[in-house]
């Protein structure tokens, strides 16, 4: 694949140590066009070696507005059944600029080892020395050990070593859409993180009318119906939560965006330090960046402060655990103390119920956010989520924006896969690409 | 003419610095862009933008604008402290400078392009 591509999947073996690549298939391409329908794939071909893949968007890391993502897929320690989580913040954009496009990871390590991804090339290397530590501190000892603090780390912490099923992949020092436990796989093959680097060039086959369509789309949702909202709070507050500004604006120091995402959908706030505070804070560790909106609605909805509810969650991303589930658990046992609710992450096991949303993680609200989407009543938002996390995971669109955005049409993504590739997609092929990741 | 960058508005997203280096490619890359998101720094949220012109770098900051004449290390007048363009701006000095996307039919693009306006074209040299 010449467009859009680095034309290159890697397959690394932890077990032997052995790496190799395939080309990237336009054939593959033509069917299953990108991100969730290619790692399927690979995971059918894989599937007797408990393979975890990790793969970019068809329009990940270009001009297309809210091309961030990336896609982690395997057999979720939760469900037993194959789900995919998203990746985003610069990570999705980061992998893509890798030198790979898809990157399916078999069999186990004897030691801690992290992969090393950059410039086209893989790196299988020991990460004994972090293993035992924190998110926080592993992914600063990487970009320390590396000198360039532009990696971007997809790393595991002490939950993910010790096999709980809540383990989550952290992005960076951040929680990720990682519901399904695949922290704890991660765990279990030794691998403590997968670090990137990008310095990658993706040719366009028909770069004027690509870029053209770029822009158009950018102007037409600009003024669309997310227009002067922003962060996690106004998230919450179309999702019925009146009061949720109020609620947490003491804390909130500035918003940020994800890789080309015109609606900034993290939140960060300050706890050590007044977020009104414009110049670079003296405390390493002033606060916390929240991305996990359903973690942030049922610690609201149980009661506790927003000073808590936020010191939860920065101690669940530095344990390398899901937060949706620690506060689920919490919210049940109506623990409100942060620390009592951090103390317990230790012997949490998985009561918790099973993560709806199918294959894809219930991260992106199930229903339409700001926008109408002109659905007829909230019966038709189950399948109409469905669908819409299907093409953002196969597109590589942000999965929280896809349900902002109804601009960004099947017919649209259909228009942008033939600029870009050169390929020919049909309607038909896209049902198709759809069915097959949904099934 | 010149760019002109309110950090304060900025989310960080990289669109400017994406579509600057498809100004310098034809191709997606970041590698030539000439206006950088520095984000090295987000355990701390502190994050803005630098521009890389003719003779100098414009660094917008969220508490303000500093502008850097190439070659020359300023002393900051409220730290006492040398100020440098984060680490992911110094390659920036081997870059080309802005050329206000010269002979792209979009004009310059990272104005066309920033969600919320953070970017403009102002008046004046460097
Ligand atoms: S005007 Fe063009 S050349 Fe100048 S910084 Fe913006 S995108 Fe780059
Ligand atoms: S496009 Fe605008 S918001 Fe995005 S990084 Fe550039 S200046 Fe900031």
């Amino acid at each position: 694949m010449d467009y859009l591509s680095s034309n290159k999947i890697l397959i690394v073996d932890l077990e032997t140590g052995q790496i190799s690549e395939d080309e990237l298939d336009d054939e593959l391409v033509s069917q299953k066009i990108g991100g969730v329908g290619i790692t399927t794939s690979l995971y059918e071909t894989y599937q007797d070696r408990d393979p975890i893949i990790l793969g970019a968007g068809l329009l990940t890391g270009t001009l297309f507005p809210g091309s961030a993502l990336g896609v982690i897929s395997a057999k979720s320690p939760r469900t037993g059944h194959v789900t995919h989580s998203p990746f985003t913040l610069k990570a999705g954009m980061e992998f893509k600029y890798t030198g790979f496009d898809y990157v399916v990871i078999v069999g186990k390590s004897k030691k801690p080892v992290f992969l090393w991804l950059h410039d086209g090339v893989a790196d299988i290397q020991d990460a004994s020395e972090f293993w035992g530590t924190d998110v926080w501190n592993t992914t600063d000892s990487i970009r320390k050990s590396m000198g360039d603090d532009l990696i971007q780390t997809l790393v595991i912490g002490p939950a993910g070593e010790r096999g709980s099923d809540l383990a989550q992949i952290c992005v960076n020092y951040w929680a990720s859409g990682d519901c399904w436990g695949f922290g704890k796989v991660f765990g279990e093959k030794n691998l403590k993180a997968v670090a990137l680097r990008g310095m990658g060039l993706l040719e366009i086959s028909d770069p004027e009318d690509f870029v053209d369509q770029c822009f158009e789309v950018f102007e037409t949702i600009k003024g669309g119906a997310f227009a002067g909202k922003s962060g996690v709070e106004d998230i919450l507050t179309a999702m019925g939560e009146k009061d949720a500004k109020e609620w947490i604006a003491p804390f909130v120091h500035r918003h940020s965006a994800c890789y080309n995402t015109p609606y900034p959908t993290n939140t960060f706030i300050y706890l050590n330090e007044n977020p009104k505070t414009l110049t670079e804070p003296t405390e390493q560790e002033p606060g916390f960046l929240i991305n996990d909106v359903g973690a942030l609605l049922t610690l609201k909805r149980a009661g506790l402060s927003a000073e808590s509810a936020c010191r939860v969650l920065k101690a669940c991303a530095k344990y390398g655990i899901d937060p949706s589930a620690v506060a689920e658990l919490s919210a049940r046992s109506g623990q409100k103390d942060p620390d009592k609710i951090e103390q317990s992450f230790v012997d949490l096991k998985g009561t918790v119920s099973a993560p709806e949303g199918g294959k894809f993680s219930s991260w992106a609200p199930m229903q339409p956010l700001f926008a109408d989407f002109d659905l007829s009543d909230e019966s038709a938002y189950g399948d109409w989520w469905v669908r819409r996390q299907a093409l953002a995971y196969l597109f590589g669109i942000h999965p929280i924006f896809a349900n902002m955005a109804p601009e960004l049409s099947e017919e649209l993504m259909i228009e942008m896969f033939n600029k870009g590739t050169g390929l020919d997609l049909s309607q038909e092929t896209l049902d198709q690409a759809i069915a097959d990741v949904c099934l | 003419m010149r760019i002109d960058v309110d950090a304060l508005k900025c989310i960080g997203c990289m669109a400017c610095e994406m579509a600057c280096g498809y100004h310098r490619d034809d191709a997606f890359a970041l590698l030539a862009s000439c206006i950088v998101v520095y984000r090295a720094r987000d355990k701390k949220d502190y994050f803005g933008v630098v521009i890389k012109e003719e003779e100098s770098l414009t660094i917008a900051r969220p508490e303000g604008l500093e502008i850097k004449r190439i070659g020359v290390t300023e002393e900051s007048s409220d730290s006492g402290q040398k100020k440098e363009a984060d680490a992911s701006a110094k390659p920036m000095l081997l870059r080309e400078p802005c050329d206000l996307c010269s002979g792209m039919k979009y004009g310059p693009m990272c104005v066309k392009i920033c969600p919320v306006d953070a970017i403009s074209l102002i008046e004046g040299g460097e």
